[in-house]
């Protein structure tokens, strides 16, 4: 990653149960016809409800069946944007994905996930 | 998606060096040309050089083209001597009757996708592909044919490679049949979106730039021309697929292995709408000459069926390819400049085209028309060309908007040459020589094919 990138704010963490406190969870994911896929999380320790997710994209380790699942929503026009999006696509998540677990075991942030989602960067940092 | 720092600083450069070329263009004293004539010029080539290298996404480019318009054209007592609201003319065609029309199609699209209307339709129609290598192609190739005349050629590509990615991988790695199949559906999906005005954005444009020159070419006359090309064309790349790849398997494994589906792929109450619907809305739009409702009008009824009655929601109306729109906009207001600016008519007075004949010049504009967008998008090539091709006095101006249009869907010979291509090349079932071989025979058979048949039309 280029140096000046690096400067741009970034963090990441686990997802808590904030009953428990329990990293270990497990998602339930729902399907209804014309609505948005929704992922229910829930403690895979104390059983209870963690959080919900909408999804607007989906990624799983068949990173090319997934682009063309989100391809089908987009309006692409340019063939060269197109190409350089379709070869980076798997290298990305994988690089990503690496860099994300390299952050949550150097210096996890310890802000509660709608405080990042809200993208709270002044938020106090314990 | 945002850029990382070195490339965001390399398209500030380009985007810099566009508008001083653009300038540069704009200073230079051509005789015949007008001071209005060269500032188009000069706009023309910063809007060329911005959408030919894309240091900015392509509908950027549109608004650039209208912020230059309006300033060195547009302003009251400026070179084209407009009024004080007669910049207007530089914004209009962002909301003209073809941007609404496309916009009506987009909703449909976003409909059809959402309920997962296409991905039954193509579960039915794929149970009766057959067998055999050669009609499962052809089954494959006439869907996305079909699919890309009324959903976008990117989400046919999309859909119909992630139907077929099941059934290449049932097959050895070295059956040759693998990659007709990979490269079938972006062909298909490429020259199916000539069948239909919404197909395929150059096709909208083409419309667009005629209804300002004057000329009225229905959704249904579109089609009576659009429809029997793109066949052709599918039909061709078809044969050849099956020539370079010729299959080793005498059998391919169509398995639509679903546990449900029945259950899981039936139409709802709402799916059924939708689809009911979309037949009204196709049939209304074929039948305008007869009901004298503009097509574009009928497309605002899906707008307001859907978005209306929670069919669709805020999600679907940001998603709905509004950069598509802007391009479109963005070419016509260009063609608007060089129309009042004079810039078209000293463009096509400086070639004689004459001396070419009909059939020679639609050879040259087809040929043309190829060989750009296979370097560039098809919807920028055709802002380009379309202005030049429909002040043609050698040919009719539909006749030269039609083959510019038409052949912008056709050119197929790299990866970057339509997102389709890109989308089939990143599955690395094929390589850049599958693609360059296969391609570049299909191509210059459209060239040659879209010319005749314009030819014997007009």
């Amino acid at each position: 990653m280029h140096s000046e990138e690096k400067q741009r704010p970034e963090s990441a963490r686990l997802e808590h149960c904030p009953h428990c406190g329990s990293v270990e969870t497990k998602n339930f994911v729902y399907f209804r016809r014309g609505e948005k896929i929704r992922v229910y999380n829930e403690c895979a320790r104390c059983g209870r409800f963690v959080s919900r997710y909408t999804l607007a994209g989906y990624t799983s380790d068949k990173t090319y069946e997934s682009l063309l699942a989100r391809v089908r929503e987009w309006r692409l026009a340019s063939g060269k944007r197109t190409l350089g999006i379709v070869e980076a696509f798997g290298d990305d998540v994988q690089q990503e994905y690496e860099h994300v677990l390299d952050l949550v075991s150097r210096q996890e942030d310890p802000r509660k996930i709608e405080e990042i989602i809200s993208e709270d960067f002044s938020a106090p940092r314990e | 998606m945002t850029l990382p720092i070195n490339e965001t600083r390399r398209a500030l450069i380009v985007f810099c060096a566009a508008l001083l070329a653009g300038f540069a263009v704009s200073r230079i004293g051509f005789a015949g040309l007008s001071p209005a004539g060269r500032i188009t010029l000069g706009i023309f080539t910063t809007a060329s050089l911005l959408w030919i290298f894309e240091p900015v996404p392509l509908f950027v480019t549109s608004f650039v083209i209208v912020i230059l318009e309006v300033v060195f054209l547009g302003r009251s007592g400026g070179p084209l001597g407009l009024s004080p609201s007669g910049y207007m003319i530089f914004i209009e065609p962002f909301f003209s009757s073809v941007i609404v029309l496309l916009l009506g199609g987009f909703v449909m699209a976003a409909a059809v996708k959402r309920y997962g209307i296409d991905l039954w339709f193509a579960g039915r129609l794929l149970s009766r592909v057959g067998t055999n290598p050669a009609s499962v192609l052809l089954g494959m190739m006439s869907m996305a044919a079909f699919f890309s005349m009324w959903i976008s050629n990117t989400a046919t590509t999309a859909l119909m490679l992630a139907v077929a990615i099941p059934i290449i991988r049932t097959m050895p790695a070295d059956e040759p049949f693998r990659r007709a199949l990979v490269l079938g559906i972006p062909f298909a999906a490429n020259v199916g979106g000539i069948g239909t005005p919404i197909g395929s954005p150059p096709n909208a444009i083409a419309i667009g730039f005629l209804d300002q020159a004057g000329i009225h070419l229905s959704f249904f006359s579109w089609m009576l021309r659009g429809l029997p090309i793109a066949a052709l064309l599918t039909l061709v790349a078809w044969a050849v697929l099956l020539r370079l790849f010729r299959p080793r398997t005498k059998y391919v494994r169509v398995d639509l292995t679903d546990p449900d589906p029945d259950q899981r792929h039936a139409l709802d109450g709402r799916s059924r709408f939708i689809l009911v619907m979309f037949l009204v809305v196709v049939a209304l739009w074929l039948t305008t000459e007869i009901h004298g409702v503009p097509a574009a009008v009928v497309s605002l009824v899906p707008l307001v069926a859907f978005f209306g009655f929670g069919l669709l929601d805020h999600d679907d109306f940001r998603d709905l390819g509004w950069n598509i729109l802007f391009i479109v906009g963005g070419g016509m207001s260009l063609g608007v400049a060089m129309q009042e600016s004079g810039l078209s008519a000293w463009i096509v007075g400086l070639i004689r085209f004459e001396a070419l004949g009909t059939l020679g010049v639609l050879f040259v504009f087809a040929a043309s028309t190829a060989a750009m967008t296979t370097f560039i998008s098809n919807s920028a090539t055709a802002n380009l060309l379309l202005p030049i091709v429909i002040g043609i006095g050698a040919v009719a101006p539909a006749a030269g908007a039609l083959v510019v249009a038409i052949t912008s869907s056709a050119a197929m010979i790299l990866p970057v040459s339509t997102p389709p291509n890109a989308i089939a090349y990143g599955s690395r079932e094929i390589d850049l020589r599958d693609m360059v071989r296969s391609g570049s025979i299909i191509t210059a058979a459209a060239v040659v094919l879209v010319t005749l048949f314009i030819r014997l039309l007009f």
